[in-house]
């Protein structure tokens, strides 16, 4: 122990700044992994928390498998043998806001002052007969000016009955009332498909498990209410049961035979595991993406490791001599990489947390647009996640660290290689890389065929990883290829010190790839990501341009929180199809459905309005005239790009839905692009679906203006029926194309910040590596200046090299970049998301990324340079 | 008129902070040297030789006193003004050589004229005939490290020599050579600076070598503690 406190501990606090960067490369790679892993563990852990808060006792379901089932079958599964208590449930997620209804609310939420809706609530409805076994309304009076919300049983039951016997009452959790300073008598203005609907404050829940879920904002009402006010009459969410557990499986079994397609019998973890799955892909990409940062700093420690092992060759030497066996030689460097890795590992996992909360912010925000999760602020620090974090820190560190330590231990006794005179240890096996970095070029070409050919979809990552294993490789090769061509034209432009600095890139050609092999990675994700997001972005904007031809659409506000429970009224649809300059009104309504396990939409939609104004655009390239007239004759379906992807179904084939008038087979008449969801969607037409889900709701609107009348006039009318009482988003064309795009890009901030990380730590590497090459060429730097350099001169000289490492590692990235660029777009997107990208490879994008690594590598000099034009010639003579 | 001494030490101290203690490297010594002067400066290892012959080249600054070359005070200068009095006025020789690894022998020569933007043509054709000059034309296209020590140090002197200075400081040029590798270093070094008119301070602490200078200044301490002419004067 003495001697690695001696020997491999120390030097680490004798070169502060080196130790630094290397601490810092591996807590960044760290930190990124915990921040990501954390902030989607927390949002599921949110959820889950939030079904068992809302099941209480329940240990057996009855689950909508769309927009609810029939009341009716209640009665029958509370009449099952070993059913001990059976609830019926109505759940709905609202906008909110504290307060009662304000006069003259503006149409445009928002707009013009008017109110805003920014709670979002999840409102159940129970019956409070039934609920005492399931322990969620457990509820207080709560009197104004008590101070005290602690309930006596006779309160609670009172609190109860009110909400039974009040129309519109509900209970809120402590926390809401106390966010808002609301009390008992207050009112809570909750949005029912756009029309703000004041709730009376009658209780307060008492249940500590609600108060954590949705962060507090649940509410309960009496179940007759909900129904009455989200439209949902005659309609159930959910049937909680508590069965004897013995009888639990006979119980499901039971439920199996006597349930319609609609509703499922489930565990109660059922759910949670669903939405696991659904987002589960989006999970693991970011997750990949997070490795790469770590991936970048295992080169920075490489390099780190190694000219430690290159500056304390003699010291080596010496220790051999004195009797120390090889193996306690690399033994000894492992334990120094070991420090890096515990110090970089801690404060990665401090950092990792405290970029988390910013992740959830923005992942959570992506899960609510993309899997309608709720959004949750509370980070929970999962333990397993942290030690996987600190596991993969220091096994990073000690990975990188193995081959210097086994070099080290392989130094000869007595060793006494003149320091700085050769500042690499030995002669890089070029040719051996090069063969490697063509092996493992063509295993990404064979797991890319095979990935493609068998759909797993790890295939894709693994075809990434030889991608980029392959391209760190060439660094060698390139790195000695920059330095012959740009020392001519170096010198020419830039003096002797500029071919001085291109040279010294040969000089030190092991140190200087490690570095370019680091921005390769972190350049080449950067450049894929760009071109792969540039192209899908593009794809999504043609598609929308090209296919949405509404020129209005037309939605209650609220319509994404509350989804399926949301309905216009007819005469309000029909009114809109009788304005003046209106062409023809489309209509929307949904139901999200559950098929082969797998969550996917049904949607109803007119398509004898799509067919006659719309564009649809379908992967067989087919007119899509004929596709819908088709549809429309034989009563038949279109799905989705990543609906045929997910269930392997294609144009012709018989697809069985579970629709709420039972399973329905129906014939694929077309695949259309369409890339509003990867859950995937079964469109048909309205009448279709009004038949097989009894159901002929309108959700929202698409009026179609004719040609010459002016859409906006068409707005003002609109706005005009819909009258004050209801709140509207009212959007043209061009508004809802760029709110596809705001959710578009905002999916991806979370991919950018990763990759900025990445960057950062690549840069880390050149600042690190540099620094201490320019320590270690030192007596030649003395001997430029004794020989007439000026500060000036050498400062060009290491700004000139550090350039030209940024160049070469931009390059190459650029190279690797387009290959991981069709790989995540032909492969990895494919194989996980069913899409269809265009890929477009853009020039701009990669000449940006090498003007950007260029200035950001020679910034990134800027600290060596000086330190090297700034160290008296005499000191660094004096060091030998 | 006298013209002004090639090298001159004025009261020079030099201290060292090494943690909290102080080494006292150079001090107090004041001594001159002619112009064309063939000067060896002897003493034991930490006697205070190279610190002197830095703070002759400029690349190290006295705590106290005052060096001047050819008459200007050093301490005078400021970065730029030393490194270009370095280019134009000073040529060092080094005991390891120091010539760059990834530069051929003639490149390594012409170095000096090159940092101070000389053509590159000019350049290397001046580094041609001074690798004529010390014997090293058919090794004008080697790798340093393909040479021998004698050869490198050669090359070293060549590369001193190069931009014609005034003063050619050795430090311990003969350190890593063998000793018929020695003599013939010492020997171009006295015949080339004189060829040159160069003035040549050489510290070594071999009596071979000093033997050759025409005057030998010995150190002990960081003081001068003789100062004699040889037999060369």
């Amino acid at each position: 122990m003495t001697i690695t406190r001696w020997l491999a501990l120390r030097p680490l606090l004798r070169s502060p700044g080196r130790t630094l960067a290397s601490v810092l490369g591996v807590a960044l790679g760290v930190a990124v992994f915990v921040a990501i892993r954390l902030a989607s563990g927390s949002a599921l852990a949110a959820f889950s928390d939030t079904v068992d808060a809302v099941t209480g006792r329940s240990n057996l379901q009855v689950v909508a498998r769309g927009d609810g089932f029939d009341e009716t079958l209640y009665t029958r599964v509370r009449a099952l043998p070993g059913v001990q208590a059976a609830a019926p449930v109505v759940q709905v997620t609202a906008l909110a806001r504290p307060g009662g209804l304000r006069p003259a609310a503006a149409v445009t939420e928002g707009a013009d002052g008017g109110p805003r809706y920014d709670e979002t609530l999840l409102v159940l409805g129970l019956d409070a007969f039934v609920e005492a076994p399931f322990f969620r309304m457990e509820l207080a009076s709560g009197e104004r000016g008590k101070g005290s919300l602690s309930a006596s049983e006779g309160e609670a039951a009172a609190a109860g009955l009110r909400l039974l016997a009040e129309p519109r009452t509900i209970a809120i959790t402590r926390t809401l009332a106390t966010r808002h300073g609301l009390h008992v008598g207050d009112s809570l203005t909750v949005l029912a498909s756009g029309v703000p609907t004041p709730m009376s404050i009658a209780a307060v829940i008492e249940s500590e498990a609600l108060q954590q879920a949705m962060g507090g904002n649940v509410v309960i009402t009496d179940i007759a209410t909900a129904q009455e006010v989200f439209g949902r009459e005659g309609r159930l969410d959910r049937v909680d049961l508590l069965v004897a557990p013995e009888r639990r499986d006979s119980v499901r079994a039971e439920l199996g035979r006597l349930l319609p397609p609609t509703a499922a019998a489930e565990l109660p973890q059922g759910r949670t595991k669903q939405v696991e799955n659904m987002v589960r892909a989006f999970a693991l990409n970011l997750t990949a993406l997070s490795f790469i940062a770590v991936f970048v700093s295992t080169f920075l420690i490489f390099n780190t490791m190694a000219m430690s092992v290159v500056r304390r060759r003699r010291d080596i030497g010496v220790l051999r001599a004195l009797g120390m066996t090889r193996g306690a030689v690399a033994r000894l460097w492992l334990s120094e990489a070991a420090a890096i890795g515990v110090l970089g590992s801690a404060l990665g996992l401090l950092l990792g947390t405290l970029l988390a909360r910013g992740a959830l912010r923005v992942v959570g925000r992506t899960l609510t647009d993309l899997y309608l999760v709720a959004q949750t602020d509370s980070l929970r620090l999962d333990p397993f996640t942290l030690s996987v974090g600190a596991g993969l820190g220091l096994f990073a560190t000690l990975g990188s660290a193995l081959l210097p330590a086994l070099e080290a231990g392989a130094t000869a006794p007595g060793a006494t290689l003149r320091q700085g005179q050769r500042i690499e240890s030995q002669p890089l096996p070029l040719k051996a890389l090069g063969v490697a970095a063509a092996v493992s070029l063509a295993l990404m070409v064979a797991s890319a065929l095979w990935t493609m050919s068998t759909h797993i979809a790890w295939g894709g990552f693994a075809s990434a990883f030889f991608a980029i294993v392959g391209f760190s490789l060439l660094a060698p090769g390139a790195t000695l290829a920059m330095s012959s061509l740009a020392a001519p034209l170096a010198g020419r432009l830039g003096g002797i010190e500029a071919a001085l600095g291109a040279r010294a890139l040969r000089e030190a050609v092991a140190r200087a790839s490690t570095v370019v092999a680091a921005l390769t990675v972190a350049v080449g994700m950067l450049v894929a990501l760009h071109v792969m997001v540039g192209s899908f972005r593009r794809t999504v904007d043609t598609w929308i341009t090209q296919t949405i031809k509404g020129d209005l659409y037309v939605e209650p506000v609220g319509h994404r929180t509350s989804g399926s429970a949301t309905s216009l009224p007819p005469e309000l649809v029909q009114g809109a199809r009788d304005l003046p300059g209106v062409a023809a009104v489309d209509t929307y309504r949904g139901t999200p459905i559950t098929m082969n396990g797998l969550l996917a939409f049904a949607i109803g939609i007119d398509l004898r309005v799509q067919r006659d104004h719309g564009h649809l655009s379908f992967t067989s390239g087919e007119d899509a005239h004929a596709v819908l007239t088709r549809a429309l004759e034989s009563g038949g379906v279109l799905v989705s790009e990543s609906f045929a992807h997910r269930h392997r179904v294609k144009q012709g084939d018989t697809l069985t839905l579970p629709a709420a008038g039972g399973a329905a087979r129906v014939r694929v008449e077309g695949v259309l692009f369409d890339y509003s969801t990867d859950a995937g969607a079964v469109l048909m037409d309205a009448a279709t679906y009004a038949k097989l889900w009894n159901d002929d709701r309108t959700e929202s609107l698409a009026l179609y203006v004719k040609p010459g009348a002016n859409a906006d006039s068409v707005r003002m009318a609109f706005v005009a029926l819909c009258g004050p009482e209801r709140l509207m988003h009212v959007t043209p064309n061009a508004g809802l194309r760029r709110r596809v795009l705001a959710v578009f890009d905002q999916t991806f901030q979370v991919t950018w910040a990763l990759q900025g990380i990445a960057v950062l730590v690549a840069v880390l590497g050149v600042v690190s590596t540099l620094t201490a090459l320019v320590l270690q060429r030192g007596r030649e730097i003395g001997m430029l200046r004794a020989n007439g350099a000026t500060r000036a001169q050498v400062r060009r000289m290491v700004l000139v090299e550090s350039g030209l490492l940024g160049l070469t590692g931009s390059l190459l990235g650029c190279g690797a970049g387009a290959v991981l660029a069709v790989l995540l777009v032909q492969v990895i997107n494919k194989q996980f998301f069913g899409w269809t990208v265009r890929f477009q490879l853009e020039p701009g994008i990669m000449l940006q990324a090498v003007a950007l690594m260029v200035v950001v590598s020679a910034l990134a000099g800027l600290f060596p340079a000086q330190l090297a034009a700034g160290r008296a010639a005499a000191e660094a003579m004096r060091e030998e | 008129m006298n013209a002004p001494a090639a090298l001159e030490f004025e009261n020079v101290v030099k201290r060292f902070a090494f943690g909290e203690t102080d080494v006292l490297a150079v001090d107090g010594v004041s001594l001159s040297i002619a112009p064309g002067e063939f000067t060896a400066i002897v003493g034991r290892s930490g006697s205070g030789k190279s610190t002197l012959l830095n703070l002759a080249a400029g690349i190290d600054t006295p705590t106290s006193g005052e060096v001047r070359v050819d008459g200007r005070a050093l301490a005078s200068l400021d970065d730029d003004a030393l490194t270009k009095l370095r280019r134009d006025r000073v040529g060092v020789v080094y005991q390891f050589f120091h010539l760059l690894p990834g530069l051929d022998v003639r490149e390594n020569v012409a170095l000096p004229l090159l940092l101070g933007r000389a053509r590159q043509s000019d350049a290397l054709a001046r580094a041609d005939a001074l690798l004529a000059e010390v014997g090293l034309a058919p090794r004008a296209r080697a790798l340093p490290h393909t040479l021998s020590g004698g050869e490198m140090q050669r090359a070293a002197v060549a590369r001193a020599l190069v931009h014609e200075p005034r003063l050619l400081l050795a430090d311990e040029p003969t350190g890593n050579l063998d000793t018929r590798a020695a003599a013939q270093v010492i020997e171009l070094l006295r015949d080339i600076g004189a060829r040159h008119g160069a003035t040549v301070v050489m510290v070594t602490h071999s009596l071979e070598a000093a033997a050759a200078a025409a005057r030998v200044i010995e150190m002990r301490d960081g003081r001068v503690v003789a100062d004699r002419a040889t037999a060369r004067t």
